[in-house]
């Protein structure tokens, strides 16, 4: 962590640039055409269109930003929170602007986010379609809202713009997952998806202060630059907190243990909704924020290392989970977990280009993966059981979903040459090759954690697409509303997707195996690797592994292994090492999910079976089941304790606080009235020995005084 | 001034009108007169002068009412003054429109009533004058207990009589310490002399074991009204049993008048008791955040929920007022408006369900998206901008207030030291945790979920032939105004925040060097806390 490169360069201020306003501006006008057709009860397409355009043409401006870039600017749009008292100096005001800061992290990001949105938004036109004149216009309101507060969070110049971006994703997120809203479990999910995800605002709110009170500003361009003027040298106790507060944020919003419960319950929105949010984009704003602050991580020693330690736990934790799940979308949700431990992984050890090349691979081949279990839902009217189909690939129409599924798995259990393959790569190979022996650790983890995955996912594959043909129909609605005003949804016969569905399948299937162009091409031309250049151009250029006036090709392929031993895999060169492991590892999960859930499915209950009959171990498949209990340890540890505080309150607050006290004060009055009510009783002789009583007390105290002398 | 006395003046000349006219009109009438007033204070806002400087305007020419006592009819606002006026004159209208069906019984006196409320909120906000203050303070409890008592719910006398008694009380403590000061000011020229700026220039002079005092007394009286835990009691009670426009009132401006006195009062008035007392009504703050945020959890009458989330969110107002510093101040005076835009259309929107229903109760109802997705709509906006959602309007006051509190450490670079710091701002930000919690249950409670309804509703027929209806047009004129006004703000905060600026910042003109005597008193280390001793090393070491 000591490698601490050459300044960040300064923005420059560019308002002539304020078209790039028009990135954020446009989901927000589309928004607000949505709520217009929801509140004029619109029965056509139309909110599904107006948000299809207004994503791709942000998608296209952003292109155009693209190509144009430069170097980092600042876009002044307009003033937001700004104020200042005194002399208005450097730690006497207060100014979060709603402006843009763009450098190629900005653009990396805003590049997969528009262009996937669009895209999703294509194939949710399709799935949605049976609510069209009911909860079309909110759906899709929902998802503009999304990409506004997400374009926000990624181009924002300064902290408070990118927690409003924070806030409005989860926004967001509470309306989607609770779309379905007359199902209790859709309004539950819902509701903890929000409020886990406040425990983590909180510490970035904090964070934000902390960051205030130290440097006197909140905008990333003055930041970075008081970073450069050797901010960090001061090492001091609420400087060194930074990281951390941070990172809480972080935890939150990208579902990092102990704050990921949240994200397997999301699943109850519905799946373009999963795919968008809850895989591609808002998970990853975490590693956006620590990549965007990485600087700053640098502060306290452990701090990068406490990342790396959440996030290798998380995979594993998550891929264990994932394992004993039936539910398709959750096995998926909890590798999305999995898969964004890796990139925390990836930012602890130090490698930012890892993490976010692993996010950008991650983000098409998970949003495919979701989208055909999303065609699956819509064709078996909600039937997500991974027991109950089987053989998807010889029913007519399903070949297409098959095999695009068939490639998600590929990428997700990282087979070699795939681009998940290399990202991972890079991520690992930086955190074996490391000088410390924790890092060291943490990769042999992660690469039992990429055998864990392949085996996961091709258990989904092996269960579903393979097979003999046997499929039950769900229920009803099942997972989705929309399928109970369906005409097919009680049909005996699923019914196959249609273009919409099946073209946005292909192009991300096409997508997918694009992102791993940058890596082909540095493997067969020793080109400097795509994303690797924007990342060293940005504010995370420490991790990048290039230098950083952004590089020659000469530089080695991946991580920092430039240093003074020469790291190793199993005695072999660490690159080598590394792939022939990692390929060992996913093919052999692979082959095991070959054999137990389509060679011999019986083999697989029979195993269950007999772990469970043992004493020791007999409890870890149902643990395993249960998410290890996680849930119902926090109620137990937190939920419970504090429901029963409040409920002691409130009957104090009523019986006590204002019963006893307030009202007793109250009573006084009455009660001393009534003490001497037998005084004036209006017998004669009662008034004289109440008199004769008063002077004997006044004569009393006089004598008093007198005797003690009057002082 | 004659403005201003005007936009006070023109809901009573309706009163006047009301008590002649027919009963039918006298909702016409009322809502003319609020309108008039509205109007007139947006002139006043229009053409205001002192929008960057935070000085009073009209500045001069006092107009002498009882001249010997020095008692003055002056009237003029600065920024915060005009803008808790605003807030009322802006929410009187709406408040009259929404009782047009909830009210059908003494319909005449309900308005007349309404509107001397109005006006006299609207004298305590404008007042130059302490008495003058006072008067408009104490008369609002007037026509609040008799809304409460003669239109409220089945306890509604017990509420009337608790909270007129209580506030009452508490603004005895007040007066005498006006008095008090009036009566120093007297010793030192000569001259009795209510002027709020002129006993503000006495009081500070004053040795700061005596002003202990004042602030003390001015306290107690402030923080009934705020309500201040554990001076609470009288407001869920109050805010349950008021019909649905005196429960927007009470939150939105009558509470105010609390945080104002203390904006205008007590923190200028007696510096050196301030600085001595920061820390407890800080501390006191902080109980009432989590204290009514929990007790919030566990409501099931939606009504009593909202009126202890006022605490709670109070609470956080007066910690960024008590952070002594201008984020803190700043965040405080903002939200103080914001507070009575997203909590009296809260108040406005449960008022609509229980005019259909007969029934607060979220155990009996519940998912009322599906019979009424319009009132679902606002609903929903407006827990939102309670719950401090950024880009509306409640999340920039918040955000600051809770800023402020985490700034407010003894070696602060902003120029304003102060003895809270992080951990008065992490007990305070669980509270914002908390406020997501228990609103979000709220909403998933009686908005989200399946349909549930009483089975027998009070004077409706048949529920199954006759549904419950959505929203009509003239609810949805009384909610509009206040959802546009929550995103303006929201998107727009600067021009607010310019103009409270000046005032926060002359409002804490003496507390940097006050609390830098204090703290030279105290050994630091017993001052701020846990974090102290570390930060004592790294100023040395500077």
């Amino acid at each position: 962590m000591t490698t601490l490169l050459a300044s960040i360069p300064r923005a420059m201020n560019a308002p002539e640039l304020s078209w790039l306003g028009v990135v954020i501006l446009l989901p927000l006008a589309a928004s607000v055409v949505c709520a217009l057709c929801g509140a004029l009860k619109c029965r056509t397409k139309l909110p599904a269109f107006v948000t299809i355009v207004a994503l791709g043409a942000s998608f296209a401006l952003v292109l155009k930003a693209y190509f144009e870039y430069t170097g980092p600017v600042e876009v002044p749009i307009f003033e937001w929170i700004n104020f200042h008292w005194g002399s208005g100096g450097k730690f006497q005001s207060f100014v979060a602007d709603c402006a843009l800061y763009i450098d190629s992290l900005t653009l990396f990001w805003m590049l997969f986010v528009t262009g996937l949105g669009t895209v999703i938004t294509i194939y949710a036109s399709e799935y949605m379609e049976a609510d069209t004149g009911a909860g079309y216009s909110r759906f899709f309101f929902g998802i503009s809202i999304f990409l506004f507060s997400m374009s926000a969070l990624v181009m924002g110049d300064n902290l408070v713009m990118l927690y409003l971006g924070w806030e409005g994703v989860g926004l967001a997120s509470y309306l989607l997952v609770g779309y379905d809203y007359h199902r209790p479990s859709a309004v539950a999910a819902a509701k903890k998806a929000f409020i886990v995800n406040r425990i983590g605002d909180l510490g970035l709110a904090l964070g934000i202060f902390m960051l205030w009170t130290n440097y006197g500003t909140v905008r990333y361009d003055e930041l970075f630059a008081a970073m450069n003027a050797g901010g960090r040298s001061e090492i001091d106790w609420d400087i060194s907190v930074i990281p951390f507060l941070l990172m809480l944020g972080a935890f939150g919003k990208s579902a990092q243990f102990p704050l990921f419960v949240w994200l397997p319950d999301a699943m109850e929105g519905p799946t373009p909704v999963s795919a968008l949010i809850h895989a591609a984009t808002m998970v990853t704003a975490g590693v956006y924020l620590i990549a965007r602050m990485f600087p700053f991580f640098e502060l306290h020693q452990d701090a990068l290392a406490t990342v790396a330690w959440i996030g290798t736990g998380t995979a594993l934790l998550a891929a264990t989970i994932g394992m004993m799940q039936y539910d398709i979308k959750r096995v998926f949700a909890y590798s999305t977990i999995s898969q964004l431990g890796y990139m925390f992984m990836g930012l602890g050890v130090g490698t930012t280009f890892g993490a976010c090349y692993h996010t950008f691979t991650h983000a098409f081949f998970k949003a495919l993966l979701f989208l055909t279990a999303g065609a699956v839902m819509h064709g078996f009217a909600g039937q997500l059981d991974l027991r109950k189909i089987s053989g998807l690939r010889h029913i007519p129409g399903w070949r297409l979903v098959s095999w695009t599924m068939f490639v998600g798995c590929l990428w997700l259990a990282a087979v070699p040459f795939t681009a998940a393959f290399y990202s991972k790569d890079a991520i690992l190979l930086t955190a074996l090759s490391s000088d410390r022996w924790d890092f060291v650790l943490l990769g042999w983890v992660g690469l039992f954690t990429a055998a864990l995955t392949a085996y996961y996912t091709f258990r989904v594959w092996f269960r579903v697409c393979a097979g003999p043909v046997k499929y039950e129909m769900g229920s009803d609605g099942g997972h989705d509303s929309h399928a109970a005003g369906d005409p097919h949804a009680h049909a005996a016969h699923p019914h196959a997707p249609r273009w919409c569905i099946k073209g946005v399948l292909l192009f991300l299937t096409i997508g997918a195996i694009a992102s791993g162009i940058p890596s082909y091409r540095q493997v067969l031309t020793h080109a400097p690797n795509w994303v690797q250049e924007m990342i060293a151009l940005s504010s995370a250029a420490d991790g990048a592994g290039l230098p950083h006036d952004g590089g020659s090709a000469s530089v080695p392929m991946l991580g920092e292994t430039g240093g003074p031993h020469h790291a190793t895999v199993l005695g072999m060169d660490a690159h080598t090492g590394l792939a022939i492991v990692g390929s060992c590892a996913s093919i052999g999960g692979i082959l095991v999910a070959f054999y137990f859930h389509l060679r011999s499915r019986r083999s697989a209950d029979s195993l269950a079976a007999w772990l469970r009959s043992r004493r020791l171990v007999g409890w870890i498949p149902d643990a395993m089941e249960h998410k290890w209990y996680v849930d119902e340890i926090y109620h137990g540890m937190f939920r419970m304790p504090m429901w029963i505080g409040a409920q002691i309150l409130s009957l104090g607050d009523k019986h006590f606080l204002d019963g006893a006290i307030v009202d007793g004060i109250g009573r006084l009055p009455i009660v001393v009235g009534k003490l001497f009510r037998p005084l004036y009783s209006g017998v004669l002789q009662g008034y004289a020995v109440t008199m004769a009583g008063g002077v004997g007390l006044i004569l009393a105290w006089v004598m008093w005084v007198w005797m003690r002398g009057f002082n | 001034m004659q403005l201003i006395w005007l936009s006070i003046l023109t809901p009573l000349l309706a009163v006047v009108a009301i008590v002649f006219a027919p009963e039918r009109n006298a909702r016409w009438i009322a809502l003319a007169g609020t309108l008039a007033s509205l109007g007139l204070l947006t002139f006043i806002a229009w053409q205001f002068p002192e929008w960057t400087t935070g000085r009073y305007s009209p500045s001069t020419d006092a107009m002498a009412w009882i001249a010997g006592a020095g008692l003055g009819l002056t009237v003029g606002f600065d920024t915060v003054g005009l803008l808790m006026a605003l807030l009322t004159a802006f929410l009187m209208p709406l408040c009259i429109i929404g009782s047009f069906s909830s009210v059908t019984i003494r319909v005449k006196e309900y308005y007349g009533w309404f509107l001397v409320l109005g006006a006299s909120i609207i004298l305590a906000f404008a007042a130059r004058d302490a008495i003058l203050f006072y008067i408009g303070y104490e008369f609002t409890l007037v026509p609040m207990t008799i809304v409460i008592a003669v239109y409220g719910g089945t306890e509604r006398r017990i509420a009337a009589i608790k909270m007129f008694l209580y506030t009452f009380l508490g603004s005895m403590f007040m007066l005498a310490a006006i008095l008090y000061v009036g009566w120093e000011h007297r010793l030192s020229t000569g001259a009795w002399n209510f002027d709020i700026d002129a006993l503000t220039a006495t009081s500070v002079r004053l040795p700061s074991s005596t002003q202990y005092w004042i602030f003390a007394a001015l306290m107690i009286g402030f923080a009934v009204k705020v309500p201040l835990f554990p001076l609470h009691t009288w407001l869920p009670l109050a805010h349950d049993q008021a019909p649905t426009a005196g429960s927007v009132i009470l939150a939105a401006s009558m509470l105010k008048l609390g945080t104002y006195g203390n904006y205008r009062f007590a923190l200028p008035m007696a510096p050196a008791g301030g600085v001595e007392l920061m820390s407890v009504v800080a501390i006191l703050s902080i109980i009432a955040i989590i204290y009514a945020s929990l007790i919030c959890w566990v409501q099931t009458d939606a009504k009593k929920l909202i009126a202890y989330s006022s605490v709670a969110h109070l609470g956080l107002c007066m910690l960024g007022l008590f952070a002594l510093n201008p984020v803190g101040a700043e965040g405080a005076i903002f939200y103080m408006v914001n507070h009575g835009l997203s909590t009296g259309a809260l108040f406005l929107c449960i008022g609509m369900f229980y005019e259909r229903y007969h029934t607060k109760d979220t155990e009996v109802l519940g998912g009322l998206a599906k019979r009424m997705p319009v009132w679902a709509c606002f609903m929903v906006f407006f827990t939102l901008a309670s719950v401090g959602l950024p880009g509306l309007n409640g999340f920039v006051g918040e955000f600051l207030c809770v800023g402020g509190t985490f700034l407010a450490e003894h070696d602060s670079q902003s120029g304003y030291p102060g003895v809270l710091g992080p951990w008065y701002a992490i007990v305070a930000a669980l509270g914002l945790i908390f406020a997501a919690m228990y609103l979000l249950i709220l909403l998933g409670k009686i908005v989200w979920g399946p349909l549930r309804e009483p089975q027998r509703i009070e004077g409706h027929h048949d529920l199954a032939a006759v549904p419950i209806a959505d929203l009509n047009l003239r609810e949805v004129i009384t909610l509009a105004p206040i959802a546009i006004a929550c995103l303006w703000i929201g998107f727009q905060p600067k021009p607010m925040l310019d103009a409270i600026a000046p005032c926060a910042e002359r409002m804490l003109v003496n507390y940097p060097a006050q609390v830098e005597r204090f703290m030279r008193l105290e050994p630091p280390a017993v001052a701020a806390g846990a974090t102290a001793g570390d930060k004592l090393g790294a100023e040395e070491s500077r």
